[in-house]
């Protein structure tokens, strides 16, 4: 009896244990996260707008019918992004993110000089080129700096009506998501 | 003669049946710790953090949902309604008072765990600060229900259970230091349909 009690005792253990080595191994895993996910849209590097209707193969979709989203894929490994979209819609917000989903950076249109969002996302050593030098387009982004070189940026705006549709259309298909050409040395 | 091998089966059985078990009920029961409960909604400010703990990290990687961050809103979700019961399409329900200071604020339904409901493409499936019908002290109530109702009407579709979401946009309450006078729409069932 001693030995069966000792048993269970050492099960409950180990399933604490494995239940610790689970939890912490399911990010690595998961192949579902929102970085994969986005991704598999297609191309880096580009706004992609989301549905808002349930697609059949799980991809993403959003799910708020007050909102339109668009997501881009971005990596700063060769030369910083810009992220750019006009101003003219009653809300957005942007949020950029790390390809483990993590918070990188987050702001909205109150936030923005002059409701335009205009942002570059760059490693600290292109933001550190970026400083020396300040070409005169970039002199009003607001510059954020990515630790990591992967990541994505989720735009949302906000459709009270469903007029405004297609204003948030245009706006989320005018977003630019771009790396920038002329970086300067 | 087989005791010791079936003490060991008996362990390893319970080690990998519990630990898995444990580990999916616990990706599955919650989004993480450190979140705000006010009444029955919650809300995790954290999660899309770097701060978030292990079971958020885990819970975000497997559900792949786009987090809103700190800047843009906070979302605060309802599976029960204020007494405690389950949300489900069979009853309808009153959504009643004001939200936490936001800009703009949105209302849907989800299923319990997160997908679109599947809705006609005509049924209001959500409403916002700008639709939304108050009353003169600018409080709304807005009725939960699979068949058309008068005043705001948010449609769910008949018989299934499901979860109210709200999302303020630009609030202050995604700082989370404040949250504690923080008021929430109140959910009362208003009726059942008989079964």
């Amino acid at each position: 009896m001693r030995s069966v009690i000792f048993a269970v005792l050492v099960g409950i253990l180990g399933a604490a244990a494995l239940h610790i080595l689970i939890i912490l191994a399911v990010p690595g895993f998961t192949g579902n996260d929102a970085y994969t996910r986005i991704t598999e849209l297609g191309e880096p590097q580009h706004f992609y707008p989301l549905d808002n209707d349930p697609v059949a193969d799980g991809g993403l979709v959003n799910d708020d019918p007050g909102m339109r989203i668009a997501v881009c894929a971005l990596s700063v490994a060769e030369r910083p992004v810009r992220l750019y979209a006009p101003a003219g819609v009653p809300f957005w917000s942007i949020g950029l993110f790390d390809s483990t989903a993590n918070e990188v950076f987050s702001m909205n249109d109150r936030t923005s000089v002059g409701g335009v969002l205009d942002v570059v996302v760059a490693t600290p050593i292109q933001l550190n080129a970026i400083r020396k030098t300040l070409p005169a387009d970039l002199s009003r982004s607001i510059l954020v700096e990515m630790a990591g070189e992967d990541g994505y940026a989720v735009l949302r705006t906000f459709v009270p009506t469903a007029t405004m549709d297609e204003a948030a259309y245009s706006f989320l298909s005018d977003a630019g998501c771009e790396a920038i050409e002329d970086e300067t040395e | 003669m087989f005791r010791i091998p079936l003490l060991v089966a008996l362990a390893l059985a319970i080690t990998f049946g519990l630990g898995t078990l444990s580990a999916v009920w616990a990706l599955k029961a919650t989004i993480g710790f450190g979140s705000i409960a006010l009444g029955p909604w919650n809300a995790f400010p954290n999660a899309q953090t770097g701060s978030a703990d292990p079971y958020a990290r885990a819970h975000r990687a497997r559900d792949g949902a786009l987090l809103l961050g700190s800047a843009e809103g906070l979302v605060f979700r309802a599976s029960h309604d204020s007494s405690g019961l389950t949300l489900t399409g069979r009853c309808s329900y009153d959504v009643a008072g004001l939200t936490p200071a936001a800009r703009f604020w949105t209302l849907h339904a989800t299923t319990p765990d997160g997908k679109p409901l599947s809705l006609d493409r005509n049924m209001p499936g959500g409403l916002n600060s700008w639709t939304v019908l108050r009353g003169a002290d600018s409080n709304f109530t807005v009725r939960v229900a699979a068949s058309a109702q008068p005043g705001n009407w948010l449609a769910v579709p008949a018989g299934q259970p499901f979860r109210l979401v709200l999302t303020l946009l630009d609030t202050p309450a995604a700082g989370s230091s404040g949250v504690v006078d923080l008021s929430m729409p109140v959910i009362t069932r208003a009726g059942c349909a008989n079964a």
